[in-house]
């Protein structure tokens, strides 16, 4: 039990938060925007390896990588390319971001899909991969904190390649990497609002000298620390069970993270010149993938206390 | 960055509970533990239990060799506590004489003291208790009133304690006494609890038997020679002992059995499989309990490393508090009978952590700390 970066990790968190830093700024005409998402910061990150750490290190990096990304202002596909798709997929050939949806929701606006080229298909038993291509997609305007869009014409899923038995170990990553993403950017969030709490003078004192503040923003910083363990827990385990407890653990925290924080910053949380929606609405965008919540403590409660003769969800196990 | 238990770490925590089966009377779950741990009973039990843990080399592996210990490694003296815990705590009171009295009398006492204590706690036959809340001093604990002056080579203690579990069968009180004006100015005596002056009421609860009394103290003399530390030194003394203390019970591990236990018998009449809602209810207090692990092991994992104590400690029982709490409303919504006559162990599990928000340092002063020192946010 080792709770510290290894001098690799460290070295490798390092590396990204340099990059990362260099490229903090948004550009001018997007300052006012819901999400933007960087072609060249994206590109910058595979060309120097960063995104295939699953494949080249392991899953634990891979998720390190995206809890760094997670944290910054600008949206970055490191979720589906640099985890969910290397563990769950690793024989497949990737050239870019990766974009994720369930069958059902495949005619609906899709995370990611205008900066995408992999489409990943939750099919239930099987995954579909559908390559995409830039005309396929409209971009779709959305609050939400990363590229939205849906299919210009109804795609076939049949046209798509179809990896048989391997959607309970895509929903698997999914989980785990819904669970990093909202750690990083939960993380992100919670430090910018504690920079304004501190600043923000009211009634003669600032913001955050109040304890009816202190507490709740105390509360969301123990709920995000213990988040961040639990979604490393699952990416260094590679276990169904713990991709189920840290995806629930992370998305029971959405409700009172997201009043409170943007409670706390008043009404600047609510203006797109302030930056707190490009962490906090990306982390309402993940709310209800993969099952949200609700399928994943269902999932813990099916595998925790299974009948000896009653099927167990369908993770990881069942590979 | 690690998950995983060694190999040597899993040997260990195998021998602990081999030695639980060995050791636990066969209705020690039916008879024992719904009295809870600082019943009579138990406190009992816990004398004869703890001298055979000693022999094993079980009750204090982390001490030092000179003492009687093993010098083994802090992962595994948190190990032993946790499967202690899980078990339903069959040490009663002297997890508190391994974890911090008897530490501390190594550090701070005297070689006399040393003599007269150490070997009573290391064979596991002496029960002490923690005289530190009085009826006006519980959080704000330096507003103590109890005094004790100095009179020859004896102080004169008279106040009372308040909320002192195990007091009605306990040989020693390590107590806290204040010696001075000033708020600092408060010592630490090492009191026989059969030393004349001394009384002690019990009254009833919500928590069960053995955690509510009061100690009433009434012209009781106390050697000199039994002061710990200097005059004044308490605070120092009482922050060193429980700066890892702070972590507090592992309560992760008793709330998930208390949840199987309930989730048993909502699978016994019927309902879990009818009732979606409670299963994600259930599910959702399981990732609860595995954030609270997450924090307790991150916190032993910085202790391993000798890092300072910070507010990760406070943080995990913050954490924990929650999923307990939850616990609490899961079996009053969906095993409502366990506080009516139903299962005796899910009974005991509710009525313990009554207080665990109050118990060893509020909630409020958890999330103060955390806020001040951890976030760094401004004072009011």
């Amino acid at each position: 039990m080792d709770f510290q970066l290894t001098e690799d990790q460290r070295a490798l968190v390092d590396a990204i938060q340099s990059i990362l830093t260099d490229h903090a700024e948004l550009p001018q005409d997007q300052r006012l925007g819901y999400a933007w998402h960087d072609p060249a910061v994206q590109a910058l990150l595979a060309d120097n390896g960063f995104l295939d750490a699953g494949r080249s290190i392991g899953p634990l990096e891979a998720a390190l990588i995206q809890f760094e990304t997670a944290q910054s202002l600008i949206s970055i596909e490191a979720m589906g390319c640099g985890l969910v798709a290397p563990m769950a997929l690793p024989e497949l050939p990737l050239a870019g971001p990766v974009a994720l949806v369930a069958e059902r929701d495949v005619a609906r606006a899709i995370r990611n899909l205008p900066v995408a080229t992999t489409l990943l298909v939750d099919c239930g038993e099987d995954v579909m991969v559908l390559p995409v291509a830039a005309g396929q997609v409209e971009p779709v305007a959305s609050i939400y904190g990363y590229p939205y869009g849906r299919f210009r014409a109804p795609v076939r899923l049949a046209d798509g390649q179809r990896l048989a038995g391997r959607g309970a170990l895509l929903r698997q990553w999914w989980r785990t990497g819904l669970a990093v993403e909202i750690a990083g950017a939960a993380r992100a969030a919670i430090d910018f609002t504690i920079d304004y709490v501190r600043q923000r003078q009211v009634f003669g004192r600032p913001v955050g000298a109040f304890q009816s503040v202190q507490h709740r923003l105390v509360q969301r910083h123990g709920h995000a620390r213990a988040g961040y363990f639990l979604a490393m827990r699952a990416a260094w385990s590679g276990d169904a069970g713990d991709a189920d407890v840290a995806a629930a653990h992370a998305l029971l925290g959405i409700k009172p993270l997201l009043f409170d924080l943007h409670q706390f910053n008043g009404g600047m949380g609510v203006t797109t010149e302030y930056a707190l929606h490009f962490w906090t609405y990306r982390i309402r965008a993940l709310q209800a993938e993969v099952g949200g919540l609700t399928g994943a403590a269902l999932d813990i409660a099916a595998r925790r206390w299974a009948d000896a003769d009653a099927p167990l969800p369908k993770g990881a196990d069942d590979e | 960055m690690e998950f995983a238990w060694t190999d040597d770490q899993i040997a260990y925590r195998q021998q602990v509970r081999q030695a639980l089966d060995e050791l636990l009377p066969a209705d020690w779950d039916e008879t024992y533990v719904p009295e809870s741990y600082a019943s009579d009973l138990q406190v009992a039990f816990s004398r004869v239990f703890c001298a055979q843990l000693a022999e094993r080399g079980l009750l204090m592996p982390h001490w030092p060799k000179e003492f009687g210990g093993s010098d083994s490694p802090d992962w595994y003296h948190f190990i032993l506590g946790e499967e202690m815990k899980a078990a339903g705590e069959p040490r009663g009171s002297q997890y508190m004489n391994v974890n911090w009295i008897g530490p501390t009398l190594l550090k701070f006492g005297t070689e006399a003291q040393k003599a007269q204590h150490v070997q009573g706690i290391a064979s596991g036959t002496v029960i002490w208790c923690q005289g530190f809340s009085e009826p006006n001093a519980g959080t704000d604990l330096a507003a103590l009133r109890t005094r004790a002056e100095r009179d020859g080579d004896a102080y004169v203690v008279n106040g009372s304690k308040i909320w002192t579990s195990y007091a009605r069968t306990a040989d020693w009180c390590f107590l806290l006494v204040r010696t001075g004006p000033a708020r600092k100015d408060v010592s630490i005596l090492l009191v026989p609890m059969d030393t004349p002056g001394i009384s002690v009421t019990s009254f009833p609860g919500l928590i069960k038997e053995g955690h509510l009394n009061e100690v009433f103290f009434t012209d009781v003399r106390v050697p000199v020679a039994n002061r710990l530390g200097d005059e004044g030194q308490a605070w120092a003394i009482v922050t060193h002992a429980l700066a890892y203390e702070r972590v507090g019970v592992p309560r992760y591990h008793t709330g998930l059995d208390a949840l199987d236990l309930a989730v048993s018998a909502l699978k016994a009449d019927g309902r879990w499989e009818a009732d979606p809602v409670m299963r994600a209810r259930a599910g959702t207090l399981v990732a609860q309990f595995e954030a609270a692990r997450m924090l307790t092991y991150l916190v032993v994992d910085q202790r391993v490393r000798r890092e300072p104590p910070n507010t990760d400690a406070n943080l995990s029982r913050i954490v924990a508090l929650e999923a307990v709490t939850e616990m609490m409303h899961f079996i009053a919504d969906y095993v409502p009978d366990c506080l009516a006559g139903g299962d005796r162990l899910l009974e005991d599990y509710y009525r313990i952590n009554i207080p665990a928000g109050i118990t060893g340092g509020t909630n409020e002063i958890q999330l103060d700390l955390v806020a001040r020192r951890g976030l760094g946010l401004p004072g009011a």
